[in-house]
């Protein structure tokens, strides 16, 4: 309180609280430098892909009116995914009150603020006419709400990315200004990010599984499953994250959380496995017509296999991350690459799970059953690539703001 | 990092170098920018092809007769423009008392293709891709499942063994492709056609994976169509040539069927498998069929109610 | 001298007067039936231009006046026979069926083309196992014949058509068998049927193939189209 001079006011001190912030986000070793210029030259060469694909209009991508989403729209739903698998640190932290998991649980909500953003530039970059955007904007455009799945999935992404600003933003800011931060400011919203973040993936799911005419996408166990592969990026992504956090930056007491988030690995992994081999019963035991996306995408169909390679591969690596995470031994800090390596896989596993695995096979066969294969081009890698590599930019910056919190918790 | 933190309670800036440490960051940040702007810039081409007028244009529904008399003329002048063709746009509302329903004979049908290519030239498609809202699977006799159809069948037809379906935008009564779009830039009009307003089209797609036919295209690049095969005959909502990134489909050729006649596929069917009509009318030719045959609808169980009936006779 | 005067008058009149009925009667012939399908085709769209507004039975019975008609196209008249060989000055012509048929005996039996021995031997005829004079006939061979024994004339060969097809003809007349052009709303224009023998050759009526021209060229699935391309080729071949 005392910290703060009796002039200022937070209109003055906010601006300030964001110019320290960026100016220490930018503050670094030559690493951290070098990190960045490498990230933005990729960022770059996304932005100049993304460019050349709105003026050249979007026959630059591999899509066709037979698969008319791809690259874009797997990786804004795999990101949807991870933006609500950081809440698997939120709920441990504040509702079962774990301390540890409580002092760094800003790092999932950093994570859901990067991912959320990620989510967007991947819609955008899939709009045939992005300069219309603002016919989506409630108000001046026209809003297909409540009846388009879409319009809620902007308002649950929009609204998500608001309350982790707000949460982080907050934070932070008492951080800055030396205070406590109060409980009445913040603890409701993380409640209602906890629920929220359930919400993303399920509208996220809503919005492939209510359309009849896709077989593949028309289960109800696709929003489960969405949350249930969620809840194994996320965790996934933040302990690799926190590893390195605490290699880079000597952050302590990042152990336990990290043992935590691997042990709710243990079971979402199982739960995910699960669903998809219940998933894969139901096809292809009732056979027919239905399997038919189902059958394409693991062996093939009329002698098309472009996607049979992708989703062995997920198999495999969901498979074998969830024997490590099974394995005990995976939670001694002497076995710490071997967890990344699971990390990783599970990570893997799921992003092709969601995109090549589930997005793409809903459009073949087509909804006349004409098998048209999709390889994404040159160009929507690297839009993609970009669109990473700009979220990997707003985490570091993110984290790096945060890490006066995260140092100043462990040193209690 | 850490060791240039200055301290653990309060975090202050590093005062020793903050002027040169500034320059450099400037530098860099003016650097990145600059480099961005060159990154983007092909999008200035693509800002010369939207002019401020089409940039703020209102939404079909919301337009005032007089905006629409601008809008008209200036896509007029823009085909012009670009296509090197005077055509004219006409804006045709629905007849009241009308609602179009259409019915393919498939006993009759052979499927030689030539309501593909009618659409084709009719709507103004591209012709680099040989675009068109019709589709005719071959079918093999004896089963409707679409799983044994095929779309890239040539040579002589109709091939003994097969049967022939076409299919195109079924009109749908509870149309999914309406109900997903995110901005209301596709809706069902008074006489059962669906439109989409090109100019509000945000290019989602959403609409195509939710359409259960294969109904909707998407311009994936701008169409091309020389001079003198653009159809100058032409309507707001239906066949002017469609801007680049927007999902367009079949109209039931509205710009003819709201004047009274009959679509260009029904014209140019040389089986007499097509027949089309207003539902309303109890003496027009599609109730009669309805009436007298038995007459099915293409995935019905999706409940999407076509407006568009197969049969048999 | 006014002998030959008045001969080269009234030769002068013959000509004029035979000139004048030749080009009557050419412009209101349609070519022999049993000509190839392309011919056919051909004096359609010729005949085309002819179109006449069909009988008031055809429209429908409250049809008011503001409303514009159907209109069935017509075959032109009886069909000319092209002899086959030429006169001595080198021309070849072409004569009405009452030319040869009203000198022969009708053989009421004669069910194919192939029991002839002089004329029609080339056609083909696949329309069932009906004689010739079940259409034909046989009392005036510039008309055709009911079933009851009435003739019909070629102009109203529907008529004809439609005492076995009544399912098509119930059908083409709620506009469910046969192309059309035009409008559907008559309020707004007239609307074009073809008829029956427009698109059927009454002697083999059934619909003859076609080739697919148009195809939709889609991106990625060439290897499908190459396919079919080859089969099509082959097929192609033997058609």
């Amino acid at each position: 309180m005392s910290s703060i001079p009796a002039n200022e006011t937070h209109i003055t001190s906010y601006p300030r609280f964001i110019g320290r912030s960026l100016w220490l986000a930018t503050e670094g070793s030559f690493g951290f430098y070098a990190w960045m210029t490498a990230l933005t030259a990729v960022f770059l060469v996304g932005a100049n892909a993304w460019a050349n694909q709105v003026a050249g209009g979007m026959i630059g991508t591999n899509m066709t009116d037979q698969v008319s989403w791809g690259l874009y729209i797997a990786n804004f739903t795999f990101m949807v995914g991870l933006a609500a698998g950081g809440v698997m640190m939120v709920i441990p932290a504040y509702l079962y009150h774990d301390r540890k998991m409580h002092d760094v649980v800003i790092i999932g909500e950093l994570l859901a603020i990067a991912a959320i953003v990620m989510c967007l530039m991947f819609v955008m970059a899939d709009l045939g006419r992005p300069d219309r955007f603002w016919h989506m904007v409630p108000g001046i455009g026209k809003f297909n709400w409540p009846i388009s799945m879409l319009t809620w999935d902007v308002i649950v992404l929009n609204g998500y990315l608001i309350l982790n600003l707000h949460i982080c933003g907050y934070l932070l800011y008492m951080r800055f200004l030396g205070r406590k931060p109060n409980p009445v400011w913040y603890v409701p919203f993380v409640m209602l990010s906890i629920v929220w973040a359930i919400s993303i993936h399920t509208i996220t799911a809503f919005l492939y599984c209510g359309l009849g005419g896709r077989p593949f996408w028309n289960t109800a166990l696709l929003a489960p499953r969405f949350l249930a592969s969620a809840f194994v990026s996320g965790p996934a992504f933040i302990i690799v994250a926190m590893i390195l956090i605490k290699r880079l930056t000597g952050v302590v007491g990042l152990d336990d959380p990290i043992a935590t988030l691997t042990k709710i690995i243990r079971v979402t992994i199982l739960i995910n496995l699960l669903m998809v081999a219940s998933e894969l019963f139901t096809e292809f035991y009732t056979g027919g017509s239905h399997v038919s996306a189902a059958k394409y995408l693991f062996f093939g169909l009329h002698g098309k296999t472009a996607l049979v390679p992708w989703t062995w591969t997920a198999i495999a690596m969901n498979i074998a991350a969830a024997l490590l995470f099974l394995w005990p031994g995976l939670l001694s800090l002497k076995w710490r690459p071997l967890l990344v390596t699971a990390c990783m896989m599970a990570f893997i596993g799921a992003w092709i799970e969601k995109g090549m695995g589930l997005i793409v096979p809903g459009f073949i066969p087509s909804t006349l059953h004409e098998v048209v294969e999709y390889i994404p081009s040159q160009l929507e890698w690297k839009v993609t690539v970009g669109i990473w590599a700009f979220g990997l930019m707003v985490f570091t910056i993110a984290i790096k703001t945060a890490l006066p919190t995260l140092k100043q918790s462990s040193d209690h | 990092m850490t060791s240039t933190e200055p301290s653990k309670n309060r975090s202050l800036p590093i005062v020793e170098n903050f002027t040169r440490r500034a320059a450099v960051k400037g530098a860099f940040a003016t650097l990145g920018a600059g480099a961005f702007v060159a990154a983007i810039s092909p999008l200035r081409q693509a800002a010369k092809n939207t002019t401020a007028a089409e940039f703020m244009q209102q939404h079909y529904t919301e337009l005032s007769p007089e905006q629409k008399a601008d809008v008209i003329a200036r896509l007029e002048a823009e085909t012009k423009e670009k296509y090197g063709a005077d055509v004219t746009i006409a804006d045709d509302r629905p007849i009241p008392g009308t609602k179009f329903v259409y019915a393919i004979n498939l006993s009759v049908c052979n499927g030689n293709g030539k309501c593909v290519e009618a659409c084709h030239k009719e709507n103004n498609h591209d012709r680099a891709t040989n675009q068109s809202y019709i589709r005719v699977l071959e079918m093999p006799k004896g089963t409707m499942d679409m799983e044994q159809g095929s779309t890239t069948y040539s040579g002589a037809v109709p091939k003994d063994d097969k049967f022939y379906l076409p299919v195109q935008c079924q009109q749908c009564d509870e149309p999914p492709c309406v109900d997903v779009c995110p901005v209301k830039a596709t809706w069902k009009e008074e006489d059962g056609i669906v439109v989409v307003d090109y100019n509000w089209c945000i290019g989602c797609r959403y609409c195509e994976a939710a359409c259960p036919y294969h109904a909707r295209r998407f311009n994936w690049k701008e169409p091309e169509v020389p001079t003198k095969e653009i159809n100058p005959d032409q309507s707001y909502l239906s066949n002017r040539v469609r801007p680049v990134g927007v999902v367009e489909k079949c109209t039931y050729c509205l710009h003819r069927t709201r004047r009274g006649k009959l679509p260009a596929c029904l014209e140019a069917c040389p089986t007499g498998a097509r027949v089309f009509g207003n539902i309303l009318d109890k003496d027009s030719n599609i109730r009669w069929i309805l009436e007298n045959k038995r007459v099915y609808i293409l995935k019905e169980e999706l409940g999407t109610k076509p407006a568009f009936f197969y049969y048999f006779d | 001298m006014p002998r030959v005067a008045n001969l080269f008058f009234a030769g002068v009149v013959c000509l004029t007067a035979s000139m004048f009925l030749v080009a009557v009667w050419q412009s209101g012939t349609r070519a022999n039936l049993q000509n190839t399908r392309d011919d056919r085709a051909q004096v359609a769209q010729q005949s085309g231009v002819g179109l006449q507004p069909a009988k008031d039975a055809d429209r429908k019975p409250e049809a008011d006046a503001t409303k514009y008609p159907v209109i069935i196209r017509k075959p032109s008249g009886p069909p000319r026979i092209e002899l086959g060989g030429t006169d001595p000055q080198g021309r070849t012509g072409s004569v009405a069926c009452s030319t040869c048929h009203s000198v022969r005996k009708p053989n009421l039996e004669n069910k194919t083309a192939a029991t002839l021995d002089e004329f029609h031997q080339g056609m083909t005829f696949n329309h069932g196992t009906i004689a010739c004079y079940a259409c034909h006939n046989p009392g005036d061979s510039d008309a055709l014949r009911l079933a009851d024994g009435s003739t019909v004339t070629y102009e109203n060969v529907m008529t004809l058509c439609s005492q076995c097809h009544s399912k098509q003809a119930e059908s083409f007349a709620h506009g469910a068998h046969g192309g059309m052009n035009g409008h559907w709303d008559l309020s707004r224009g007239p609307q074009m049927k073809n008829n029956c023998i427009d698109c059927h050759d009454p002697h083999a009526p059934s619909y003859p193939k076609m080739i697919v021209g148009f195809k939709p060229k889609d991106r990625f699935n060439e290897p499908s189209i190459d396919d079919h391309d080859h089969e099509g080729a082959a097929s192609h071949d033997e058609h």
